[in-house]
């Protein structure tokens, strides 16, 4: 075939496989859910948090690609480090206006600090009191690992500002809400008039609203990664338990009606990593035309990975039979974080309709009627 | 870049050229028509696009239209997609199948006599498929008789497109009956004008005749119209049906992601544009295409980088073939009752028209030819993920 230059992958060169492959090797060494406090300094350690951050800002300069490569192998290990949150926190800080911001991020991509995100749309009342001050209250939801967090980043219900608040202050009280799947600690943070303090302000007016959009952006993005790990991870898994599991004298892995559940299954997970891969690819967030139209691929790739993964984990539970159900097997940690990724970032409905409303509201004039064609 | 430049460059020459040379209202025009206003339409549209260069652009560059980088190709299969042009479904097997088997596997008499003939026009279909051979392809009967300088055929092939029209067909036929029954199988280029041939178009449910049964009755074929070693054929065969792999789904994919409004279209002339329900299915079906669009370029990349794997195509097509199906079923489901009422149908349309009956009777063109959604299944689990494959005999698991 004649040359093919224009046809390269911008998002897969060979550094963030590269990077991709050696994390794939280190979380196996960590193991499945390896504990959080022993992962978090050797994920640190290993540079992971300077993946998204420019090379001026002292990061490795691998954009939205590189984080979401790391993600999947997070993913199909199901990590319970709050990866997802500290990138989102480090990618804000970077994009916004804080003074010291070199210094937070120094700070931050080493693992010293960790900002904590809400994971579900939320945000908080603002007022000003009678000195002037911006005063916060409200709660913020699905907040990863947030006793650990020295501070947590927030957005306005009114949009006018993204800031840093410090967790540990009178009026912010920390209140874990186990949830079922173990492998994420989330936390509700109710704000009682906490100051968000004037030097803490990481942007304000429009530039705040562009920095929420574009961490919800990277937030879907970030979700689809960690839900194609998952989904790929737990199919392997039970294609491997079905090849070893005898019954009727043959491996179960023999019988027609399991191998082609399989098959859907790998080809709505193969599905979902290429529309992933293909969309960070395509998107620029560089303008705002790019973070709107990265809104909308960041919203079909969250809702497709997560559909997928949760599929994947429903079947993988029916085709482990008994001993899925036994909390011994893993089985049910790879379901469970599905089920709850899927209640992540904005209300699972609205992916579909944001993406139909956009697609229809594009149309509208131009369409043909049905009636002429 | 230099290389996004030029395919800039070539995108904007081919949106334009298609927007002056698009045959306006060939949808309307096929609409319930007659054969042979469709053959003709096919014939002119084919005459256009091979005279712009446009027809081959996935042949090599010593030919006419050829030469044109994968990245170029995919640039022009997105711009007819965009475009809503006529697909070329009668000269589809001769520019793909017959082409693309002749480069890999043809002789140089073979390519010199036969690709210029298919450039000037000529029509081809496939004798692969019979009445018992089915998803089993390789348990074929039709017969090839070595009898001096000719082979000697007897059997009856089906399911082939466009077979009617055609003016050579590409046969798959058992020369002998070997252990494997792959290994018997032989390649053979046959003139459906010889004596012998006879071809009886099948009526389908859609209404059409798009594809149709040929029966051989001691068809002489000479020796030289052989491709590949007697006895080889299977392999050669595999080169036919790769070749509608690869660029054909990024062109249909591409396809069904511009053909999204007659969705829009259907749930406004229905007055369902605000139903909530329904905005979920769009936008789930959307990020669906836009999936398939997807994975038929990464597969594609990967064909042309050498890092296909075996069971990736299988992947593209079944993910296309059930896309497709939820495609004609949403829209089905918008247009109600009056959806149901028949409409006739379109000669030589694309998948997606919008008279939903058919396009979803259409969508099992893709589930069930060139290798069903089971046998592609098949495929997955056994080459991707490794599972076993199925005894070859069941009579050995009765027990």
């Amino acid at each position: 075939m004649a040359d093919d230059g224009a046809l390269m992958i911008p998002h897969m060169n060979n550094d963030v496989r590269e990077l991709q492959d050696s994390a794939r090797r280190v979380l196996a060494g960590l193991g499945l859910a390896a504990d959080e406090a022993a992962s978090w300094p050797r994920i640190a350690d290993l540079g992971w948090l300077m993946i998204s951050t420019t090379e001026e800002l002292g990061g490795l300069g691998m954009g939205l690609a590189g984080a979401c490569a790391l993600q999947v192998e997070l993913g199909r290990q199901l990590a319970t480090v709050p990866f997802l949150p500290a990138v989102l926190a480090i990618e804000a800080l970077a994009h916004g206006a804080l003074a010291d911001k070199v210094q937070w991020l120094e700070r931050l991509t080493a693992g010293e600090i960790y900002v904590a995100v809400p994971l579900a749309d939320c945000a908080l009342n603002v007022q000003r009191d009678s000195r002037g001050a911006l005063l916060l209250t409200g709660t913020l939801l699905a907040v990863p690992s947030a006793d650990n967090a020295s501070h947590v980043l927030l957005s306005t219900l009114n949009g006018e500002h993204v800031g840093l608040v410090a967790t540990a202050q009178p009026g912010v009280t920390v209140i874990e809400r186990a949830t079922w799947d173990t492998t994420r600690r989330l936390f509700d943070l109710q704000f009682d008039a906490v100051e968000l303090e004037e030097h803490h302000i990481v942007a304000s007016g429009s530039q705040a609203q562009a920095l929420a959009m574009r961490l919800a952006v990277q937030r879907d993005f970030l979700l689809a990664a960690d839900a194609v790990g998952g989904a790929a991870a737990l199919l392997q898994m039970t294609v491997d338990y079905l090849q070893a599991r005898t019954q009727f004298g043959r491996p179960l892995a023999l019988f027609q009606a399991l191998k082609h559940r399989c098959a859907d299954l790998k080809a709505q997970t193969e599905a979902a990593e290429a529309l992933l891969l293909d969309s960070l690819g395509r998107e620029q967030m560089d303008s705002a035309d790019g973070i709107a139209s990265a809104e909308l691929a960041g919203k079909a790739a969250k809702q497709l990975a997560c559909a997928a993964f949760a599929t994947v984990a429903e079947e993988a539970l029916q085709l482990h039979g008994g001993i899925g159900m036994t909390s011994e097997h893993n089985c049910h940690l790879f379901l469970k974080r599905a089920l709850l990724n899927e209640h992540l970032g904005r209300a699972p409905d609205s992916y579909e309709t944001g993406i139909a409303d956009a697609f229809l509201a594009s149309c509208q004039p131009t369409c043909a009627s049905i009636q002429t064609l | 870049m230099v290389a996004e430049d030029s395919a800039q460059i070539l995108r904007q020459q081919v949106r334009a050229w298609l927007q002056a040379n698009v045959p306006v209202g060939w949808r309307q025009a096929m609409t319930n028509s007659e054969q042979a206003a469709f053959v003709q339409l096919q014939r002119q549209w084919f005459g256009k696009l091979s005279a712009a260069g446009y027809a081959t652009p996935h042949w090599p560059s010593e030919w006419p239209g050829g030469g044109r980088s994968l990245a170029d190709q995919k640039v022009i299969y997105e711009e007819v997609a965009r475009a809503d042009a006529p697909r070329l479904i009668l000269f589809f097997v001769a520019l793909y199948h017959a082409a693309c088997t002749l480069l890999e596997c043809g002789s140089d008499a073979q390519r010199q006599t036969y690709l210029p003939k298919i450039l000037a026009g000529e029509i081809w279909c496939q004798g692969f498929s019979e009445p018992n051979a089915g998803s089993d392809l390789a348990s074929l009967k039709t017969r090839a008789e070595r009898r001096g300088d000719n082979y000697v055929i007897n059997g009856q092939k089906t399911w082939s497109t466009m077979a009617q029209y055609a003016d050579r067909c590409l046969l798959l036929a058992r020369t002998s009956k070997a252990e494997v029954p792959q290994a018997g199988l032989t390649y053979l280029l046959v003139d459906m004008h010889a004596p012998g041939v006879t071809v009886r178009p099948i009526a389908q449910i859609t209404g059409d005749d798009e594809f149709a049964e040929i029966f051989f009755d001691d068809v002489e074929v000479p020796i030289e119209e052989r491709i590949g070693e007697e006895g080889e054929g299977w392999a050669v065969a595999q080169a036919t049906l790769a070749s509608e792999r690869g660029l054909t789904l990024v062109e249909l994919s591409h396809r069904m992601r511009y053909a999204l409004p007659l969705i829009a279209a259907q749930m406004r002339d229905s007055g369902r544009e605000q139903d909530a329900a329904l905005r979920r299915d769009l936008g789930r079906l959307i990020a669906r295409v836009d999936a398939t669009c997807a994975l038929a370029d990464r597969y594609l990349l990967k064909r042309i980088s050498g890092e296909e794997a075996a069971g990736d195509a299988s992947v593209v097509k079944l993910y296309y073939a059930t896309t497709l199906r939820e495609f004609s079923l949403l829209g089905s489901r918008i247009a109600g009752l009056a959806g149901q009422y028949d409409r006739g149908f379109m000669r030589g349309a694309t998948q997606e028209t919008g008279n939903w009956p058919v396009d979803f009777i259409n969508s099992f063109n893709w589930s069930i030819a060139g290798g069903s959604n089971e046998i592609q299944r098949n495929i997955i689990a056994e080459r991707m993920l490794g599972m076993p494959r199925e005894p070859r005999s069941w009579q050995m698991t009765a027990r």
